[in-house]
């Protein structure tokens, strides 16, 4: 068993591309699940949007590229519109039902032999990111390490300095846990010596990552979408707006007697976090050049919901570290399961029952650890790993 | 033991129960017969060959017992996984071949091949269509037809949906994963009847009993805890969604990802009952899903327990109060659920075959079902569930691509949620 | 007794006392005018109300047994449910069919009889989520905090002005779900003060409140009448509506049964005979 393999793989998923982009869709589902109690179950349908905004531009309208963001934005608020209208002056669980049946039906749609044309069927579009990839300042078939010591000029200092601004997140919500057990520890104290410690971790994984030129440019343009994101929806909830969205989730007719349209206020939560969504799409998208139906099915929904979950609903950081978590803990598994059956050569048997007979079953056996554990962190830490359960109010209704 | 420790432990308890039940080794598929069906049509001068989807394909061995059926998917493809070279019959159902196309004199619907053929372990066989010079049938027929179709698929929504909206009606959980329990059902018929060899008739009542036991380890050994420690319908609602990844997934690493059909009742000519083509099968599981959905309405009409339901459903605490076991009833509501569930999932497995996903699909119609017959009112489920299944198919012949038939459901149940969120037999009071 | 009046409940007085005392009386100053509200749930009529007026400027009491429809009234009137026929006007405006949000917003703010107050927020933020008009209410304006900082500050002021009337400063930074009920009470009335009403509709404002502070709130709803508020409140607490009501409207089985001041309606035999039917019948009697 490959140890070091392992630990590269969890380390690397941490901040890959797939993170990345169920960092973008979380953010969104915090606004409309976390802060407003909205139970959304079609952020695949938002991500589709982003994404075939993209493919649209170049296989079907053949314009520019950059049309593409602002028609995938246009989707998402219509998209938002037919969920939205229907359900949004009912109880919890007919928004709930509308949106997953929405973004099943939009993946029939654009998977059909009907729309081929415009959306290309199941094959979907392929090949439309040229544009995107001009944009790169990186060499596509480069290597780049991501241990600051490796690079050159400027850089390092660069990336040490945002390591050290992602390790003070960190270590703020880290100290949110255990400045209590140290009160003497004064607040500034705690977060700063949380931060270095983290920023050490930070760099102590990153030693050995590499990233092509490529994927390079998907990360940093896509993790600064999260950050961008990240401070929009923190201005946004510290604003008398989220105020507002946050006593929605607890009591409507509470909001309600005080003069406060919260139809309307759901409705633009509900948008929102489906344009942020919409960028995820993008993002996803792009990278591969090509948009797939059936990458955009319910199951992609309910990860984005169980990476939000294990972060910490309602919380800027649970929605960012609950994606890189969600990722490392699936690519561990996975490296950890396929080194496994390697070696006992091909197959893992237990006291005699056989529990892995093909490769393929690994893939299962992830997911079904992706489904425990949504049950069990809704059972047992509703609150996620840097919630506050105090504030963690999913039952609005 | 505490609540914390007996909850885990019933999961656990759970998960070992049913992967004992499943447990059949998946083995390689290397044999297939690759069905391909394509349009021929003259664009410019030019012959070109459009991949045909939704067509219905099957593969029988020489001894009658089917090795695969399906439908095509977009790519007109259609591939059946077989145990190795051998004599095969395939046959293509003409009917379902799109409107005003038949096949060519070269590629009749019945083929057969022999060992032989299989040069390589995959073989292909093509079928051909062309502009159809045969009478088809008028659209009353076809009507007909789709009506008699789209009637069995309601009874099928409407029987799976009863336990999900009473479930709703007397707990107030809407549970993401009833879809699961269909597909329990489906595939522990198949592990009966194809794994085990044990005629369908003597296996379906021992299937809907396990049915019904599953849904009642499911509200013991979850819903029930969570309950019990007043934890939040959202909560809940959250918690079904897990559960129906990991039994997914669960039946997928068991099952694998292919739809299999089961072994009893494969090989039927279909009757000819004036316009309409029923094989006696599906003759059959249209009329006893009648009779139990009848028994179902009748007993929670008249007998005491679907009184003392229909109390639970419309007030717990009033009902509480006059010496209803509230808790008691959530039970056998579960059980009743689970039992009618796995029914539906071995018709639904009879009609279409059975995979890890055949409940997930059917998801949707339910929810589309029970919205438009009224949340928690299991009369609304039988009649709602009905009507969708009716219109789905009927839909059809009025220019919806059969792969999109899904999409007219969505449009009901965003519509009855617009003019009447309460349904059909709902109360107002209950949805805002 | 008559000497302790303020200016305010001397005028209500005054205007109420030549009203004849029997249901659907008309009033001087109708701030709220009601005609034919009816409402029927599954077959059962649960409010039936031809014609009432609520005085301007008054504290008026919503009396009746338990299920007389008081609160479903209540409900109607401002927008949280939709009547099956009736129409009402508050200041001469009509309020049928009007939206719960857009009846707070001409200035009708209600509370509940279970106290609605934002458990998970604290006691600052639920008073502050009171406030009208507020410009970071927008999303876009929301994201630019200097363009509702100021309004802000002001709002907080007032807030902390208000929680200090109502004795609640102390707790201002706790989450409103450390509260004692009758404290909920209070947080309740005073965010809604926040909005600046000009009806106040109290659903059961001394259900769950100990005796201690039953009393400071009786001085608390005089105190909104005195600022020129008009009062309407469901109570079953008969001392409490006894004590601070200028005029008792009196509801059973849906329809009002009676009107009048309270102690023309303790005297009023329809009354007794209404509660007599019900166990609290002799409760009432008592009190009266």
């Amino acid at each position: 068993m490959n140890w070091s393999n392992i630990f590269e793989a969890t380390l690397s998923a941490f901040f890959g591309v797939n993170a990345m982009y169920y960092a973008i869709a979380a953010i969104g589902l915090n606004v409309q699940f976390g802060y407003t109690g909205l139970l959304n179950f079609g952020q695949a349908g938002f991500m589709a949007c982003g994404a075939y905004g993209l493919g649209m531009t170049a296989h079907y309208f053949q314009i520019s590229f950059w049309w593409g963001i602002a028609i995938g934005i246009g989707y998402a608020v219509v998209l938002g519109l037919i969920m939205g209208v229907p359900t949004l002056r009912l109880r919890a669980d007919y928004l709930a039902i509308v949106t997953i049946a929405v973004a099943e039906v939009i993946r029939l749609i654009v998977r059909s032999v009907r729309f081929k044309v415009y959306v290309g069927g199941s094959d979907g579009i392929n090949e439309f990111s040229a544009s995107y990839r001009r944009l790169s300042p990186y060499v596509e078939s480069g290597r780049y390490p991501l241990s600051p010591f490796k690079a050159e000029g400027a850089v390092p200092y660069v990336m040490l300095a945002a390591m050290l601004a992602i390790g003070l997140v960190l270590g703020a919500a880290t100290w949110n846990k255990l400045g209590k057990r140290f009160p003497s520890v004064p607040q500034r104290a705690g977060v700063g010596l949380t931060g270095v410690v983290w920023m050490l971790v930070l760099i102590a994984a990153s030693l050995r990552v590499e990233y092509t030129g490529y994927s390079l440019w998907t990360v940093t343009v896509g993790w600064t979408l999260v950050a961008i994101f990240s401070v929009f929806v923190w201005l946004l909830m510290r604003s008398p707006w989220g105020r507002v969205l946050k006593a929605i989730r607890e009591d409507e007719d509470a909001v309600r007697s005080l003069g406060k349209n919260v139809y309307s206020y759901k409705m633009q939560a509900l948008i929102l976090g489906g344009v942020i969504a919409t960028f995820a799409g993008m993002m996803f998208s792009v990278e591969r050049g090509s948009v797939q139906p059936d990458n955009y099915s319910r199951d992609l929904t309910f990860y984005v919901l169980t990476a939000l979950v294990l972060g910490g609903a309602a919380k800027i950081s649970g929605s960012i570290v609950g994606p890189m978590l969600f990722w490392g803990i699936l690519a561990f598994a996975d490296v950890f399961l396929n080194e496994l059956v390697k070696s006992n050569g091909g197959s893992v048997e237990v006291f005699g029952i056989q529990l892995i007979g093909n490769i393929s079953q690994v893939g299962q056996i992830q997911l079904m650890l992706v489904g425990l554990l949504l049950i069990l962190l809704m059972v047992f830490r509703p609150q996620g790993l840097f919630g506050n359960r105090k504030e963690m109010a999913l039952d609005g209704r | 033991m505490t609540l914390r420790t007996r909850h885990v432990v019933a999961a656990v308890l759970l998960f070992c129960a049913l992967a004992g039940s499943l447990w059949s080794p998946a083995r390689a598929a290397d044999t297939t017969i690759k069905i391909q069906v394509k349009d021929q049509v003259q664009v410019d001068g030019k012959s070109k060959k459009i991949p045909v989807a939704g067509v219905s394909v099957s593969v029988v061995d020489a001894s009658g017992a089917e090795m695969g059926a399906g439908v095509t998917d977009d790519k007109g493809i259609f591939v059946v996984a077989l145990p190795g070279p051998g004599d095969y019959t395939i046959t293509l159902d003409e009917s379902t071949l799109p409107t005003g196309t038949a096949l060519t004199a070269q590629t009749p619907a019945v083929r057969q091949v022999k060992a032989d053929d299989f040069i390589t372990a995959n073989l292909t066989i093509n079928y051909f269509t062309g502009e159809a010079n045969r009478t088809t049938k008028s659209f009353i027929d076809k009507l007909a037809q789709r009506t008699t179709d789209g009637a069995r698929l309601g009874l099928i929504i409407a029987m799976c949906s009863v336990g999900l909206s009473l479930i709703f009606g007397t707990t107030g959980l809407t549970n993401f994963a009833h879809g699961e329990m269909v597909t329990f059902g489906g595939l522990v018929a198949f592990l009966f009847n194809v794994s085990w060899g044990v005629p369908l008739w003597i296996a379906a009542p021992v299937v809907i009993v396990l049915g019904g036991l599953f849904g009642l380890v499911l509200d013991a050994g979850i819903f029930g805890p969570l309950r019990r420690r007043g934890i939040g319908l959202v909560s809940q609602l959250v918690v079904s969604v897990g559960l129906s990844i990991l039994l997914k997934n669960f039946f997928l690493y068991r099952f694998g990802g292919r739809v299999r059909p089961l072994k009893d009742y494969s090989l039927q000519t279909s009757w000819k009952i004036g316009p309409v083509d029923i094989t006696p099968r599906d003759f059959t599981t249209a009329v006893l899903s009648l009779v139990v959905l009848v028994a179902v309405a009748l007993a929670i009409q008249r007998s005491r327990l679907g009184k003392a339901t229909r109390a639970v459903s419309d007030n717990p605490d009033l009902a509480s109060s006059t010496g209803i076991d509230s808790q008691q009833i959530i039970r056998i509501v579960w059980f009743i659920g689970g039992a009618l569930a796995a029914l539906g999932g071995i018709f639904r497995g009879l009609d279409e075959g059975v995979g890890p996903d055949m409940g997930a699909d059917l998801l949707f119609l339910m929810f589309a079902g029970i919205t438009l017959g009224g949340l928690g009112s299991a009369f609304g489920a039988l009649i709602g569930g009905f009507i969708v299944g009716l219109f789905v198919e009927v839909c059809t012949l009025f220019g919806v691509p059969t792969e999109l038939k899904k999409v007219p459901a969505l449009v009901v149940l965003v519509l009855v949620l617009l003019v009447r969120p309460q349904g059909i037999l709902g109360r107002r009071e209950r949805v805002g | 007794m008559a000497d302790d009046l303020t200016p305010a409940a001397a005028a209500a007085k005054a205007a109420l006392a030549d009203v004849t005392p029997e249901p659907g009386s008309k009033k001087l100053d109708p701030i709220l005018i009601a005609n034919g509200v009816r409402r029927t749930f599954g077959g059962i009529t649960a409010v039936d109300v031809d014609h009432t007026e609520v005085q301007r400027g008054s504290i008026t009491a919503l009396i009746g047994p338990n299920g007389a429809g008081k609160t479903t009234f209540f409900n109607l009137l401002t927008g949280f449910d939709k009547p099956d026929a009736g129409t009402w006007s508050f200041e001469g405006r009509s309020m049928e069919g009007l939206a719960a949000h857009k009846a707070a917003r001409l200035g009708m703010i209600r509370t509940f009889q279970l106290t609605k107050s934002l458990t998970k927020m604290s006691v600052i933020e639920n008073m502050k989520l009171g406030a009208t008009g507020q410009v970071g209410e927008q999303w876009w304006k929301g994201l630019f905090p200097f363009m509702w900082k100021q309004q802000e500050a002001e709002i907080e002021q007032r807030a902390d002005e208000l929680l200090a009337r109502f004795k609640l400063d102390h707790m201002r930074d706790e989450y409103a779900g450390t509260l004692s009920g009758g404290q909920r009470k209070l947080l309740e009335m005073s965010r809604a003060l926040m909005a600046r009403p000009k009806m106040v509709m109290l659903d059961e404002p001394m259900a769950g409140v100990n005796p201690a502070l039953k009393q400071s709130l009786n001085q608390h709803i005089k105190g909104l009448r005195d600022e020129g508020m008009t009062v309407l409140f469901v109570e079953h607490d008969m001392d409490m509506v006894h004590d601070i009501s200028d005029w008792v409207v009196v509801m059973a089985e849906g329809c009002i049964i009676a009107e009048g001041t309270p102690d023309q309606i303790s005297n009023n035999p329809a009354v007794i005979d209404a509660y007599l039917g019900s166990h609290q019948g002799k409760s009432l009697l008592e009190d009266l």
